[in-house]
């Protein structure tokens, strides 16, 4: 049985780019790096969370409660980078806003 | 798999002991039976239980380790002589007058179902204590 | 503007270490994690006893909890061994059923215990991310 990956991996791989407009000039290059690593870590999350959950579903050996914490720590970390992220595009408009 | 195998052995805990229990009732019924279909009297039946691996197709070494369950390797029967008893107008009487009984200690019996009834409870505690737990563990993926 | 980059990069926190993954999100319920992997562990082996209490010749297991507590957290699977000082039976059985449902009693609370303390863990930081939102 194949169990088809979540699909709120292919979201966060969608934010990138979002994230990083091409005004923010060169001191922008440090802030998306930060970006692209906090994405990455919540990536692997949820990858953590996706296995944890196949192996149990296929019945191997491995304890619920694993499965549980897992998947919490995959929400939890992709509910934060949504906040922060959200803070940042607000922050961001602010800004654009403006007037000079 | 993981704590549901746990549940397999409470399960065959359960079977083994009711097994057990089901030939102790069927002794006791017996006590005074001379007259079986393979011939002579009723012949005392008893368990002999054996630990076995809960079958599981995906279970590591170690899980298997972790959950032994129980089963009813064979019924044995008695093979001492039968007691016998001077009844000459007994229908089951030889021809010297005496009636072949079951050996048996009905008293013995008694005790053995307690025991067994009180093993079949502690793994119906067991069963649902490790139910409890897979619960609070689904518990832990809501809020 | 470039005194703001400036400052940001020479800090010297990984952020996304710290905020992301760091400490508070796996750190806790790690330990937590591993509490319950002992504990679910030792409650099979108490299921196997008293499934076994009436088997001539088997003898009760157990893991030695607070060794494995301590030591190498994390690693694999917890070693099985016989529990000594027990009384034996004529036919070789070992099985003390009191000391079997007192353990079944004890996990079943301390497992309780330790989810609990996880899910509290698990909401506050929930919380946390929640309310910083308006914040």
């Amino acid at each position: 049985m194949i169990i088809p990956p979540i699909s709120s991996s292919t979201a966060i791989s969608g934010i990138a780019p979002a994230a990083s407009p091409a005004s923010l000039g060169p001191n922008g290059g440090a802030f998306q790096s930060v970006f692209q690593e906090a994405i990455s870590h919540v990536s692997s999350y949820q990858q953590n969370a996706q296995a944890a959950t196949a192996r149990f579903l296929s019945g191997e050996d491995e304890e619920l409660h694993h499965v549980a914490i897992a998947t919490q720590q995959a929400d939890l970390s992709f509910q934060l980078f949504m906040e922060v992220r959200n803070k940042v595009v607000n922050a961001y408009q602010e800004v654009m806003r403006m007037q000079i | 798999m993981s704590l549901f195998s746990s549940l397999s052995v409470s399960a065959s805990g359960m079977s083994a002991q009711r097994t057990r229990a089901e030939l102790l009732v069927e002794n006791l019924a017996n006590s005074e039976t001379t007259r079986t279909p393979e011939g002579g009297p009723y012949r005392r039946k008893d368990t002999v239980f054996q630990s076995d691996d809960v079958a599981s197709p995906f279970g590591s070494v170690f899980q298997r380790e972790l959950s032994q369950g129980v089963s009813v390797s064979e019924v044995a029967q008695d093979s001492r002589e039968p007691d016998k008893r001077y009844l000459p107008g007994h229908p089951d009487a030889d021809k010297d007058g005496y009636v072949a009984f079951p050996k048996m200690n009905p008293a013995e019996d008694m005790v053995d179902l307690m025991s067994a009834s009180r093993g079949f409870q502690a793994n119906v505690s067991a069963m649902s204590a490790v139910k409890d737990m897979i619960n609070r563990s689904i518990d832990l993926l809501r809020a | 503007m470039v005194r703001e980059a400036e400052c940001f990069e020479s800090t010297q926190i990984d952020w996304p270490e710290a905020c992301i993954t760091g400490g508070m999100i796996s750190g806790v319920a790690s330990n937590l994690e591993h509490y319950m992997d002992l504990l679910s562990a030792r409650q099979k082996l108490v299921a196997s006893n008293i499934a076994n209490a009436d088997t001539p010749g088997y003898r009760t297991k157990d893991v030695d909890f607070r060794s494995e507590l301590m030591g190498a957290a994390h690693a694999g699977s917890p070693s099985v061994l016989e529990v000594e000082g027990l009384a034996v039976h004529n036919d070789g059985n070992n099985v003390n059923i009191d000391r079997e449902a007192r353990l079944l009693a004890e996990n079943a609370i301390r497992f309780n215990v330790a989810s609990n303390l996880v899910r509290s863990h698990l909401r506050t930081i929930r919380m946390a991310i929640t309310e910083g939102k308006n914040g």
